[in-house]
This record gives C-alpha cells, structure tokens and sequence, in this order.
C-alpha cells in the first residue's frame, strides 16, 4: 500500500517537461503571446497548435532563450530558461520553423560541427537516422531541396537523443513516406522516455502524432486537452440510408444531435459526443448503410478559433 | 573540420583571406621591386613636394622621405593602400560575425546547441585576428621577398613592426564592427558605421597638421595610433599599440556583453 502510494507521489511530483506561467511577449505594441501558462508532462508528445503568427514560434524561441519574455516566466525540463539556458540546450534537439543551414558545409560537416559543439558524435546513430530518411550527407547544403535540407534538421535534431524535442512544423517539404519515418522517430524518442513539443498548423499530423494538444490564437491560449477528448467533444458527421422513408420526428430531441435533415429515407445529422441515442433511435428501422465521418481537429479549432475571435470583439466593443 | 565557430569562421573565410593576402602580398613586393627605378629618378619626390599640403599630409604624414625604401613605403603602402586591405577584411568579417548568421537566419540554429552566445563572438573575433595576422604576414613576406630579389637594404624587423601596427588597426577597427553587429543585428549597419569610422579617423589624422582643431580630437583617431607615429621608422610604440588593442579587446568584450542581452533577430 504504502510502496502504491509512493508510486503515485513520484508520478504526481515529476516536474514538467515544459511549463510557463503568464509567459508574455510584446513586440513593440504588438502582442506576440499574452499570458500563456503550459505544462508538458515528461514523456508526453504535446501538440502546439495554431495558424501562422500565432504566436508558435515566439514562444519556442522563448523557451530556449533566443528571446526574452516581457514578463511571465518558463522552465524547461525543471531548469529556468534564462539562468540555465545552457543545460536546458544540452539536453534539448531543436528544429527550427524557418530553417537556414550553413550552405558551404556538407550534411556530414554540418552534423560534425554541431556534434562537437554537444561534446562529440555517435555516427552510427547518425548514419541509421541518415538511412532511414534517405539523406544523403554528402552533398552540400547549398544543392539540396528543401525537403532534403529539412531531413538534415531532423536529424540534427534528433542525433544527440535529447530528452526532449522542440520541433516547428517539422513536416514541412517532406513527402509522405518520410513523414512516416518522422512519425516512428517520434514514436521512439517517446518510448526511450523523452518528451516532444511539435508545433503545427497541420492537424492531421497533431492528430497522428499527440497525446495532448494546446491550441493558441492571436498570442493566447484557447485550449489545452487530450486529442481524445477534444474529437469526442467534436461533432461528428453521420449520414444514414435506411431501407424505407423514416419519420423526421423520431429523430428529433435525440442528445447531441444537430443539423438533423431528413430526406425521405435519408437522414444526415452531426452528433456531439455519444451516438449511442441515435444509432438506438435508427434501429427501428431497417438500416441499409451507415457513413460515419471521424471529426477532425480541423473542424474543432476553427470553432474554437471563430468563438474566441467573437468573443475578444465583444471585449474590445465593451471597452470602446 | 569544421568543429567550434573559430573554425567555421575560417573554413568560410579562407577563399577570401587568400585571395586578399595573395594581393597583400603581391603589392609590398611590388612597391619594392620598383622602388629601384623610381628612387634613381629622384623626380617624384620633387613632384609629390609641389602636391597641394593637404594630399601631403594624408598621403605622407610622416614626412616626405622618397631617399629611403622605407620611406617609399611609408607613402605607398602604409598610408592608405596597406591599411585599406586590412580594414576592409576586418570589418566585413567582424560586422558579418553575428549579424551575418542571424540576417541568414542560422544563428538561431547555431545557438540551439549548447554555447554561450559570448563564445560565439569571442571565437568569431579570434577568427579575425588569425586573419589579420595572415595579411600582414604575407605583407611581409612579399615585401621581404622582394628587397631580397633587387637587393634593396631594409631593417626587415621594423617593416614587421609597422604591419604589426597595421594589423592591430585592423583589429580596433573589428572590434568596432563587432559591437556594431553585436548591438544591431545588421551587417550594413556594422559594416557601413566601422568604413565611416575609419575614412573619418584617417581625415581626422591626416589633416590635422594643417587644421588646428583637429589637432584636439587627434587622439580620438585610430589612424594616428596606426601610424602617427611613424611605426616603420621607429618601431612599434606599447602605447599607441596598447590603445588600438585595447579598443579591440573592449569592441570584443562590449560585443560579447551586448550579445547575451539581446534578443536574436528572427
């Protein structure tokens, strides 16, 4: 019982990967993020989501000490961002949004070179990781494509098998069987315990890859919750074909049902939650096919994102 | 192998470095080889004594001395071509130093790995003093090399130490474009401000035997602690040399400071 306990304590008390209270940037009078309190639990793949300038990028950059919080603070892997930014980028592989690499080196120099500066290479490591997303590194940076160049970020990143990755859309350029690479070192770097911030704008990828998400706009925080519960908040699209014409007024006042149209033998609705009341309301009748669309995050960020939109209009209307 | 910013900086440099030692070089032995020529001709020297005083006293401060190679070179090489090559590799290397790798947008990259923001300048300044001292070493080398081969007489050891003199103007004028980058974030702005720098102190330095005011802010020249003096005749002087390295040492050190508390450009 008492060793339980003790269980439950160290999972509850391991500090976060990554947290911030009130982290705030202005630039100038232009907010870049406005109060932003997170928290990355050790071992978890968090989605940061949002549209370009919302704010993604600041505050990455804040994290790792490239620039400086108006006010508000952060701390990485337990460390502060400011005093010990040093030991937090020894511990960190970082892939930059806009990524500019030195084009007079090779791939293998360039990896070199930051290799020494992380106190050496594991060139099998790197070499496996090179296969594995076909990149050739011998080749000059300054004749790569850009899906070429964004495979040698990957792998400067992900070479010194930091505990924790800080990746800015890391997607962009990459064909989809090297996403698929991508998608399984993520996998990995999670199953030898490290911890994987990835912005994005590309839901579908958050989906695939996150355990959590945190949506921001405009600089502040929409929401933070599991990808399983967000979709099972979101409204799902469902479309039956039964065998004759149903009544619409069966369907009516089920829970979470919305949008619900009914042609002749047709119904279409969208369902919030459970579709456990409708799918037992249309047993009655014979059913002939059923078409189930998954939601997509898509959908719940731009809801969210146009209720948050109103929602500041009414605040900058009450204050004006 | 590219290892440690220092090297980086020269593996990026050294197309540059060689072609502008190569041409160093090449015109110190030039001006040498062909002072035989001139210096029996002894009309130059009348010529140049019937130049307006203020091209005088920019282009031959240090009195006109055409009977000696050294003062030859005093004029030619020292005054304004010399310096010219140095102060142009310096402040193209040091302004592009930071500035350069965040205006590419590889700073943010290069600092994601762990390394304090001042050793990047630190290693990016020594970087620029290996550079300067290959310079005027080849200088000296083409200069050397020339006196040897139309067996001109000169005291090797005080050409040395005027293109110390010039090496370390090179590196006061570095670590001006340096802090300029480092504070600013924009190679033309550190560049363009260093140039401005150093064609005001070269007016200011040759010009103010002539301009009484100017004599006061002389001092504030890092020409006249360049070659005011007459390095090549008299030796390198530990006070005028003191001053330029010390304008280096703190340009680096001001540099590293500003660097730390800055945010990175985007």
């Amino acid at each position: 019982m008492a060793g339980a306990t003790g269980t439950i304590m160290t999972v509850t008390t391991a500090a976060p990967a990554i947290s911030t209270e009130g982290l705030t940037r202005f630039y100038g009078p232009h907010p870049g993020i406005v109060d932003l309190d997170l928290s990355v639990a050790p071992g978890e793949v968090f989605g940061f989501l949002g549209p370009n300038g919302a704010g993604k990028t600041t505050t990455i950059r804040l994290l790792l000490d490239f620039i400086r919080p108006t006010r508000g603070r952060a701390r990485v892997l337990d460390l502060d961002t400011r005093a010990d930014s040093l030991a937090i980028r020894r511990r960190v592989g970082y892939l930059p949004g806009e990524l500019r690499l030195y084009d007079t080196l090779s791939g293998r120099e360039l990896l070199g070179y930051f290799g020494h500066l992380r106190g050496g290479v594991d060139w099998s490591w790197v070499n496996e990781l090179a296969e594995r997303l076909d990149c050739d590194l011998g080749r000059e940076v300054k004749v790569l494509s850009h899906g070429n160049r964004q495979k040698l970020g990957l792998i400067q990143a992900f070479m010194s098998r930091p505990d924790l990755l800080v990746l800015d859309e890391p997607t962009a350029g990459l064909d989809p069987l090297v996403q698929q690479t991508f998608f399984s070192l993520v996998e990995e770097a999670r199953e030898r315990g490290a911890t994987a911030f990835v912005s994005s704008h590309v839901l579908p990828e958050v989906e695939r890859l996150c355990d959590r998400v945190a949506m921001i706009a405009e600089g502040r925080m929409l929401t933070t919750e599991r990808v399983s519960d967000l979709k099972r908040r979101a409204l799902r699209s469902l479309e039956f074909t039964f065998a004759q014409p149903v009544p619409e007024a069966a369907f009516a006042g089920l829970p979470g049902v919305q949008e619900l149209r009914v042609d002749g033998s047709r119904l279409r609705c969208r369902v919030m939650g459970s579709v456990d009341g409708l799918l037992k309301a249309a047993n009655r009748y014979e059913v002939l096919n059923v078409v189930s669309q998954e939601p997509s995050l898509e959908e719940i960020f731009v809801s969210l994102y146009a209720r948050a939109r109103e929602e500041r209009e009414a605040r900058e209307n009450d204050g004006s | 192998m590219v290892r440690s910013p220092w090297l980086k900086a020269l593996h990026d440099q050294w197309r540059s470095l060689a072609g502008i030692s190569v041409m160093a070089g090449l015109l110190g032995a030039l001006y040498v080889a062909f002072y035989p020529s001139i210096g029996a001709l002894g009309d130059l020297q009348r010529f140049i004594e019937q130049l307006p005083p203020a091209l005088m006293a920019l282009f031959a401060a240090q009195g006109l001395d055409l009977g000696s190679p050294e003062g030859f070179l005093n004029m030619e090489l020292f005054s304004f071509v010399g310096p010219l090559f140095v102060m142009i590799f310096a402040a193209s290397v040091a302004a592009a130093a930071t500035a350069g790798e965040e205006e590419r947008g590889t700073m943010d990259l290069l600092l994601a790995n762990p390394i304090p923001r001042w050793r990047v300048v630190v290693e990016k300044a020594w970087s620029m003093t290996i550079g300067l001292a290959v310079i005027s070493a080849a200088m000296l080398v083409g200069i050397a090399a020339a006196a040897w081969a139309v067996n001109v007489e000169m005291n090797l050891w005080r050409v040395a130490a005027a293109l110390a003199s010039t090496g370390l103007l090179g590196l006061s004028l570095g670590g001006v474009a340096l802090l300029l980058g480092a504070l600013t974030g924009r190679r033309m702005v550190a560049l363009g401000g260093t140039l401005a720098l150093a064609v005001a102190s070269f007016f200011v330095n040759g010009l103010a035997p002539l301009v009484d005011w100017l004599e006061s802010v002389r001092p504030f020249s890092v020409f006249y602690h360049y070659v005011g003096y007459d390095p090549l005749n008299r030796g390198l002087d530990p006070f005028h040399a003191g001053v330029l390295l010390a304008i280096a040492l703190v340009g680096t050190v001001a540099a590293a400071v500003a660097f730390e508390h800055r945010d990175l450009v985007a």
